[in-house]
């Protein structure tokens, strides 16, 4: 995308243009950070830190933005959603949002940033400001992806379902120490064969222990003309007793 | 660091050949479908390619799944590994690679995966990572272009970058990119795609 980009560039007579082939990831990869845009931290479906001693915080933040101090982040660990793909957005002052954002690396976010604006330019630039105590609890809702099925709504066909199949697409060995009780099993690996013993009439749920196989089995069925959904969701089964967890 | 770039070299160093015949975005080389008995596959040492990006990696299942083709066209074809599999650590989500397998359908298995190495276009440049970090420390002049979708660039670009994805870059480009031909320009994306 950006050799194509960068090739336009060269057409409309730039001299000096170069591509940095490794892109975002190897950018991060490298130990460097990223700026997420201040439409992204008023509006994107994150979760906002302001870094600062509570004092600052609560004297005046960036409205949605939880304060966890600086120096509180890495004991805080557990306090954030546990999946991996949660936007976490850090501000704070001098290079704190820096220092925080390879904490916040290290627990293996992959979508975390720094914003662009510290509290200071954010109140000069005249954007609204909240103030007063932190709220207590970190919350973040993943918003569904494409094809993809919500734990709430999994759990009712857990429940009992006339016109959705659940199909659990992980080893023999997982499956042995439990699934669902109305579940169909078959493993990833034998999906392509056995596809053609599954129902075209009713929509196909697919689960897996993360989501990653559930992800890629699903694809097939919709490829092959199956109705399907996956679920990107930790399940863990001891017999028909299976818990499902964000 | 270093490791990686002598790592990506190599293969396009010893594959020149293979490269400029396989430029297309895509080549699934197969003879027969799922159907075709495997016996034949054998009976012929049937070299298959797939070049596409990492959609998925389960280690549980040692699946791979890759994305082939554009647009309308593009899907998902699945390829088993084992551990005799050649460059499993190219099999990254996200990245796109070249997977040479054998067997057809279902028994796909990878042999060899390789990295595909992006083709600069002519006139351009490579800049790796440390001399980017280098020229936004440097005090020089430059211009930062993210390429990616909009919606990418807002949840986290690298400081100061202007966002054109291709579509606008098209349109649009000449208006968007600043007035000095010669300044320096840096573009990047997602990563090797």
């Amino acid at each position: 995308m950006s050799t194509e980009t960068a090739g336009q560039a060269v057409k409309l007579g730039y001299t000096n243009v170069k591509v940095m082939l490794d892109g975002v990831p190897g950018w991060k990869k490298a130990g460097n950070y990223v700026v997420a845009s201040d439409n992204f931290v008023k509006k994107g479906n994150i979760v906002l830190v302001d870094l600062r001693p509570t004092k600052e915080y609560e004297a005046g933040h960036i409205p949605r933005a939880y304060n966890v101090p600086i120096d509180k982040l890495s004991e805080a660990e557990d306090d954030f959603p546990t999946s991996k793909a949660a936007p976490i957005v850090l501000y704070g002052n001098g290079d704190d949002a820096k220092k925080a954002y390879k904490i916040v690396k290290g627990w293996g976010n992959k979508k975390g940033a720094i914003a662009g604006v510290d509290f200071a330019a954010w109140q000069k630039a005249g954007n609204p400001v909240e103030t007063g105590a932190t709220p207590e609890e970190i919350v973040w809702k993943r918003i569904l992806g494409k094809n993809e099925i919500s734990i709430a709504e999994f759990e009712k066909i857990a429940a009992g379902s006339d016109d959705k199949l659940i199909l659990d697409v992980r080893t023999k060995d997982e499956a042995a120490e439990g699934k669902f009780a109305n579940a169909r099993h078959i493993p990833l690996d034998d999906l392509q064969e056995q596809m053609e013993s599954l129902p075209k009439d009713k929509e196909i749920v697919v689960h897996c222990s993360t989501g990653a196989r559930a992800e890629m089995a699903s694809t097939e069925l919709r490829n092959a003309g199956f109705a399907s959904r996956f679920l990107v969701a930790n399940v863990e089964c001891d017999g028909p007793e299976c818990e499902i967890t964000e | 660091m270093n490791d990686t770039i002598l790592k990506r070299l190599l293969p396009l160093a010893c594959g020149a050949a293979f490269f400029v015949a396989g430029c297309g975005q895509y080549n699934l080389v197969q003879a027969g479908d799922a159907a075709a008995p495997a016996v034949k596959a054998d009976a012929q040492k049937q070299e298959n390619v797939l070049k596409g990006k990492i959609v998925g990696k389960s280690n549980k299942a040692k699946t791979i799944s890759i994305e082939v083709g554009k647009g309308d066209a593009a899907k998902t074809v699945m390829v088993k590994f084992d551990d005799n599999t050649k460059g499993i650590e190219h099999a990254v989500e996200e990245n796109a690679a070249i997977i040479e397998f054998t067997g057809a359908g279902k028994n796909r298995l990878a042999t060899v995966i390789k990295p595909k190495l992006a083709k600069l276009p002519q006139g351009t440049s490579e800049m790796k990572t440390d001399e980017l970090a280098a020229l936004m420390n440097s005090g020089k002049k430059y211009v930062l272009v993210d390429s990616r979708p909009a919606g990418r660039f807002h949840e986290g670009t690298i400081a100061g970058s202007i966002n054109i994805p291709v579509p606008d870059m098209k349109k649009n480009g000449a208006a968007l990119l600043p007035k000095d031909k010669d300044i320096q320009l840096v573009f990047y994306c997602g990563g090797p795609t």
